[in-house]
């Protein structure tokens, strides 16, 4: 605001008795002194009427009805009716509990985790799993459910149920049918491949041999051609007696490869 | 306004405990709170939020009153001033971004400022208008600085004096006077730019 004299009043001075004048407290010479420069001043004349209509506009503004919820929702959020209200529930008999029920709601508290875990699904199919796993076992092993209420439990009775369970296996292992046929293929492939063994007439002879001499090789080489030709050898008393080598008589032998 | 001595009477019931004496003070300011609130908020559901904050601060600080260094009223007047200037603080960056056309609260009509000021020629009846007139008034008033709105208001509205003014808004009695002033004179302008016929 310009700092103007104005019918001996100043622009600041004008602004300090503004809002006495709109109050109506201001009287006698102040007041004709006011009027006089909001007249001639260009600046405080229309500060002067825009302030007096601001105040009409602000009174004529009526009072606003708060919503009818606010004094309880007030008093509910500090000390109001909820807490008179559960003042008069904690103050309200409590109905009695038993012992039985006490334990059993203790012991929920503890299981209920356990319990949580145990009905989740992939839990469930486990643990069916493993009880199917534990009862082919058994029943392999041959245990039935009879016999655990005879079972003894000194070391003796273990060792003994222990040897008897490892026959059963043994046994069982042994009779199932693709277990025999393994076992005879492989005995055939062994005996197919080990050296064919000589005749039973043959063993015989041997058997009957007392001589205690051992074979001639030349005899028992197998490998040759079945029709050979070999000299007969004649004693050597006969050469010392004056007959000729050359006089022997040839004699043919054929002799015949036996396979078993 | 009131009484000194029945007002600390009941204020250390309240300190007490007794939930009758916080009922009857809750039940004698919250009317004048929320007037505050909602012309300083411009909005119903804000002034309903607010006023429930200042009791509840109110409440947890209701102790810390000095009948010797102010009447009641000007303690509550302050409590409540100093949660409207947080809640300005927190939406300023709302109230950059609004205009003109802006719709001030549920209380007044979907209509923008601009179009209830100029759709005045033809009001159905008194009522009807001076209705208009008070919505039109309370939307512009939302628009001027924050400063001088809570001063014209709690002037102008809650009729308070000058001293207890200052001693609200923690500023000289000048001071006050010149805000006043220039609240009044600022929503004048506002309302006088497009609203001349009612003048």
């Amino acid at each position: 605001m310009p700092d103007t004299t104005h019918n001996g009043m100043q622009c600041h001075e004008f602004d300090q008795l503004l809002i006495d004048a709109i109050d109506g407290i201001l009287s006698g010479a102040a007041l004709d002194r006011f009027q006089a420069h909001a007249r001639s001043c260009r600046a405080c004349g229309p500060l002067l009427a825009e302030a007096q209509a601001g105040r009409n506009w602000l009174k004529s503004l009526a009072e606003v009805e708060p919503p009818a919820s606010l004094v309880a929702n007030i008093l509910a959020s500090t000390s109001g009716v909820d807490t008179q209200r559960l003042q008069a529930v904690a103050r309200a008999p409590q109905p009695s509990i038993s012992w039985l029920e006490r334990v059993q709601a203790a012991m929920y508290g503890y299981l209920e985790p356990v319990w949580d875990t145990v009905r989740q699904p992939r839990f469930a199919m486990s643990f069916g799993m493993a009880f199917f796993a534990l009862s082919v076992g058994l029943t392999v092993l041959g245990v039935k459910p009879s016999d655990l209420r005879q079972i003894s439990l000194r070391p003796t009775a273990i060792r003994h149920a222990y040897y008897n369970a490892q026959a059963r296996v043994v046994r069982y292992v042994d009779n199932v049918r693709p277990v025999l046929e393994l076992q005879a293929a492989i005995h055939g492939i062994k005996r197919n491949l080990a050296p064919a063994e000589p005749g039973p007439a043959k063993q015989k002879e041997r058997k009957n041999d007392t001589t205690q001499q051992p074979e001639l090789k030349q005899e028992r080489n197998y490998s040759r051609t079945e029709n050979q030709l070999i000299l007969a050898s004649a004693p050597r008393g006969s050469f010392r007696r004056g007959v000729n080598a050359c006089d022997l008589p040839v004699v043919s032998v054929t002799t015949y490869r036996r396979f078993v | 306004m009131e009484d000194v001595q029945v007002v600390a009477m009941l204020v250390r019931r309240c300190i007490a405990g007794d939930a009758a004496a916080w009922e009857e003070i809750v039940q004698t300011y919250n009317r004048r709170i929320y007037n505050i609130c909602y012309r300083f908020a411009g909005s119903g559901d804000d002034a309903q939020d607010l006023t429930q904050e200042v009791f509840i601060k109110m409440y947890r600080t209701l102790a810390s009153y000095d009948h010797t260094k102010g009447a009641f009223v000007t303690w509550v007047t302050t409590i409540t001033r100093n949660l409207l200037v947080d809640h300005f603080r927190k939406t300023k960056q709302d109230r950059v971004t609004d205009s003109m056309d802006t719709v001030a609260s549920e209380h007044e009509d979907v209509q923008p400022l601009s179009e209830q000021i100029q759709d005045q020629s033809a009001p159905p009846d008194a009522h009807v208008r001076q209705r208009e007139v008070g919505e039109a008034v309370h939307a512009a008033l939302t628009k001027i600085s924050p400063e001088l709105r809570e001063a014209v208001i709690l002037r102008d509205l809650q009729d308070m004096d000058y001293k207890e003014i200052a001693a609200v808004l923690r500023v000289p009695e000048g001071t006050v006077k010149s805000r006043i002033n220039r609240g009044r004179a600022e929503l004048a302008r506002l309302l006088q730019r497009t609203y001349r016929q009612v003048m």
